[in-house]
């Protein structure tokens, strides 16, 4: 019964049974939704969200808490369909799980395109001051998916071997001459970035600061070789070895950076437990929707 | 005059943004053209990557899990090349694989290429690619019980089990070591809770300078065998392997950059120490 | 056998004596038990970036960072919730900005919501709610670009950020704007210090709800959490001194103690 229902999320054995199980499965989502919309009120659809995240959480909780066994399922003896991972009874169910949330995610990217063709269209509509940057928009993202659909789905067979066919090597333009470059660019103003802010920030207010500022030297001499060569005359050996600054960068990121890091690593983790606690059992409910409820 | 005085200093605390952009492009512009070139020393962290390299046992193969993007490609390629360079080197196996961003196993690919093209190695013979695998998690997990079922096809699409290289490859337990290429945070916490910590497969590590204090507290509990600090530590391993190249080439450049900024920020705080003390002294 | 595929019997004793502890906190604390929680500065700027905005009759721009639905991200929607309440009670506009198309929907529902809590369902404007694209720099220039456009006089950075960080913080304050700034992660928050006007750094992210609310139940999390962190802490006191006792954590892989230790690491 159990792996019979888990058969739906694989592939379907022919092309009409795939058709089939795509009409139902619209037809269900459908009928639900219209359901949904027309007998559950904001009340019942606050308590449906709460029993949705509750059931979600407990399930994906108890299959990572509950004892597991390599061949069979435990705790009920029967053979693991898949012995390349070690299972309990609730793991045959993790896969398809994971598969209709990216189902959802790629619904959602649509509606991620709908939103920007809704900003922009409506700066292009009513010609707003910078509509032409709007403009690009939809003339990079058109360029984009036509290549990147044509160059995928309809290859030139008959081009001459060695030569990209046009559809593609406009679509490598594209990706390869504009957006990589693009995104290297962007990347590289974060030298200018950090030269201008850490010369307006870095002040010395207080004895803190000026220690946190000697260590920040060191760390940025010790990271180039200048830094190194400024100490080469002292001893690579012995406790004057101590003082090179390559050995005191390394020296303050072990000893001073680590216990930092691990210390905030572990406030972090400890909150992210309580955020995830709080959302499971909807007891933050009040800060994303009203309070009623 | 105090008053003149009091301006000049509250002036140098604050310098336009534009000028130091000038200043910054200008001194990259200078070191470009004419660099100082210095000797680039390998740190212990760097010397860890090689030395776990250069310890993979002959019938192990090394996964280089190149998951970096055209952004961080000034740091993250040449510290992938230095890498590829060292296993040739050493005659190790490895396989070029990765889990995000997709593009990254393309750029990896060029420079894997370019290389081993130096060597002579062959395709499928001494290295192969097992291209852009969906999944993070759930990659790793299936990875580690089964390499061929999980890899399936290589990058070019051919079926991995063809390749000689992959014949006795069947589990984690083939592999002697991972390195992880990347600017993304969180990908090697996946190799460690998954991999490393389970089934003990020595890990290593290639970061953006940014990234590398955040694990530290990896290298400290021996997790991590070693990590390559962004250019520097590229420039280092281009040194062990004595193939100065992208990396050294920038030593230079980020050397007299981050001397410009100590300098900016000893101008700033000279400004806001004698433009403290000159109010404090001047009659209320 | 135990990692992050599934829990070994002590990480999932660990776990549970910690879910026990913050459950147990948030009983007493709905039961009118007093809790005390510290200043934390950056989150005592929120309602003062708000009002500034507003005396300067100009919009606040609110970024969730790159995440889709995480945990960071719904601690960011929270704090969402919050700053829209007051910028509605203010009639002040806000724009939103996500990079993730997952949170998307999530977000505009949230924004939605906290206008209608506020009473002026009417101010909410879909088009504030805004998806600029999944990818990290093209995302960063997108909100650079909203920021100049809106002339916002307020800007919100609570989310997951990373090398982003810079250069919609560093921009924003050239634009001239009030920055108040919230992210776990340790890396970015470096950058967010030089330049913002307040930085909620590490855990304080997580204290964020239960400080701006003071609701009983999130106050009792927080304390919960306080002691879960403490239990920790003595977990770590007692591996240093046991493996300094045996002579180092290398040379104690017989130790049952450091063994049990170290298997919440695997």
């Amino acid at each position: 019964m159990w792996n019979s229902l888990l058969g739906i999320f694989h592939p379907a054995a022919s092309t009409s049974a795939l058709i089939w199980r795509l009409i139902l499965a619209v037809a269900f989502s459908i009928a639900l939704l219209v359901l949904l919309h027309r007998f559950l009120g904001p009340r019942g659809r606050r308590w449906l969200i709460a029993f949705v995240t509750f059931a979600g959480g407990l399930y994906l909780g108890l299959e990572y808490f509950l004892p597991v066994r390599g061949s069979v399922l435990w705790p009920t003896g029967m053979p693991n369909p898949n012995p390349d991972r070690a299972a309990n009874i609730l793991t045959p169910g993790i896969e398809p799980i994971g598969i209709m949330l990216s189902v959802v995610g790629a619904f959602t990217v649509g509606l991620g395109i709908y939103s920007l063709c809704q900003v922009h269209g409506r700066n292009v509509a009513q010609r707003r001051p910078g509509w032409h940057n709007s403009g690009a928009f939809f003339l990079a993202m058109s360029a984009m998916l036509v290549f990147g659909l044509w160059a995928h789905y309809l290859p030139d067979q008959d081009a001459p071997g060695g030569r990209l066919p046009w559809q593609e090597s406009t679509y490598e333009l594209l990706f390869g001459g504009i957006f990589m470059p693009l995104q290297a660019a962007t990347f590289s103003l974060l030298a200018f970035y950090i030269a201008s802010a850490a010369y307006r920030a870095f002040r010395i207010h207080t004895a803190e600061a000026a220690l946190m500022m000697a260590a920040a030297f060191i760390v940025m001499l010790a990271q180039v070789p200048v830094g190194q060569w400024l100490t080469h005359g002292l001893p690579t050996t012995g406790p004057l070895a101590f003082f090179r600054l390559e050995t005191l960068g390394d020296w303050i990121m072990s000893w001073l950076n680590t216990p930092a890091q691990r210390g905030i690593v572990f406030g972090v983790a400890v909150g992210g437990l309580a955020m995830s606690l709080r959302i499971w059992l909807s007891l933050e409910r009040g800060t994303f929707f009203s309070e009623q409820g | 005059m105090a008053g003149s005085h009091a301006t000049f200093w509250q002036r140098i605390q604050q310098i336009p943004r534009y000028y130091i952009y000038l200043l910054l492009a200008a001194v990259v512009t200078w070191q470009i053209l004419f660099p100082i070139a210095l000797p680039i020393l390998p740190s212990r962290v760097t010397q860890g990557v090689y030395d776990a390299i250069a310890a993979v046992p002959d019938d192990q193969l090394i996964i280089i899990s190149t998951d970096w993007d055209a952004s961080t490609q000034a740091e993250t390629g040449p510290q992938t090349e230095a890498i590829i360079h060292a296993c040739f080197q050493n005659g190790k196996r490895f396989a070029v694989m990765n889990l995000q961003p997709p593009m990254g196993v393309k750029l990896a690919n060029d420079i894997a290429q370019r290389v081993a093209a130096e060597y002579g190695a062959e395709y499928g013979v001494d290295w192969c690619n097992w291209g852009y695998k969906y999944g993070f998690d759930n990659v790793l997990i299936a990875l580690a019980k089964n390499i061929p079922k999980t890899i399936g096809d290589d990058f070019h699409g051919n079926p991995v089990t063809d390749l000689p290289m992959m014949e006795g490859v069947e589990n984690i337990e083939s592999v002697g070591l991972v390195i992880e290429i990347t600017g993304l945070a969180n990908v090697t916490e996946l190799w460690i809770g998954l991999i490393q910590g389970v089934y003990g497969t020595p890990l290593a590590g290639a970061y953006t300078a940014v990234m590398v204090p955040s694990y530290y507290p990896f290298l400290d509990s021996g997790q991590l065998r070693g990590v390559l600090n962004g250019a520097k530590g590229a420039a280092e391993m281009e040194v062990l392997v004595k193939r100065p190249d992208r990396a050294s080439a920038i030593m230079p450049v980020q050397s007299w950059a981050h001397m410009l900024i100590i300098a900016l920020i000893i101008i700033g705080n000279l400004g806001y120490i004698f433009g403290r003390r000159r109010t404090t002294e001047r009659p209320s | 056998m135990g990692g992050l595929e599934h829990a070994n019997w002590f990480m999932s004793a660990l776990f549970g004596s910690m879910c026990l502890i913050i459950v147990v906190s948030v009983l007493l604390a709905q039961r009118g038990r007093e809790m005390f929680i510290r200043r934390i500065p950056g989150l005592n700027a929120i309602e003062e970036a708000v009002g500034r905005a507003t005396e300067m009759g100009r919009p606040v721009f609110f970024s969730t960072g790159l995440h889709g639905i995480t945990i960071v991200t719904l601690q960011a929607l929270a704090i969402l919730s919050y700053i829209v309440k007051l910028a509605a009670v203010h009639a002040t506009r806000i724009v939103v900005a996500t990079a993730s198309a997952t949170l998307y929907p999530v977000l505009e529902e949230s924004v939605r919501e906290a206008y209608t809590a506020a009473d002026h369902p009417e101010a909410f404007r879909s088009e504030d709610v805004r998806f600029v694209t999944e990818e990290q720099f093209a995302y960063a220039m997108g909100c650079v670009g909203i920021m100049a456009r809106e002339q916002t006089a307020t800007n919100f950075f609570f989310g997951a950020f990373f090398a982003e960080s810079l250069i919609l913080a560093e921009n924003g304050r050239a634009l001239g704007a009030l920055q108040v700034a919230g992210c776990p992660d340790p890396v970015q928050i470096p950058f967010f210090i030089a330049t913002c006007d307040y930085v909620v750094i590490g855990d304080e992210y997580y204290a964020a709800s239960a400080y701006l609310t003071r609701e009983p139940t999130l106050t009792g999390s927080l304390i919960g959490q306080d002691i879960a962190k403490a239990i920790l802490i003595a977990l770590v006191i007692v591996g240093v001194v046991v493996a300094s006792a045996v002579g180092g954590a290398d040379s104690a892989t017989n130790n049952f103690l450091l063994n049990l230790l170290a298997s919440g690491a695997q």
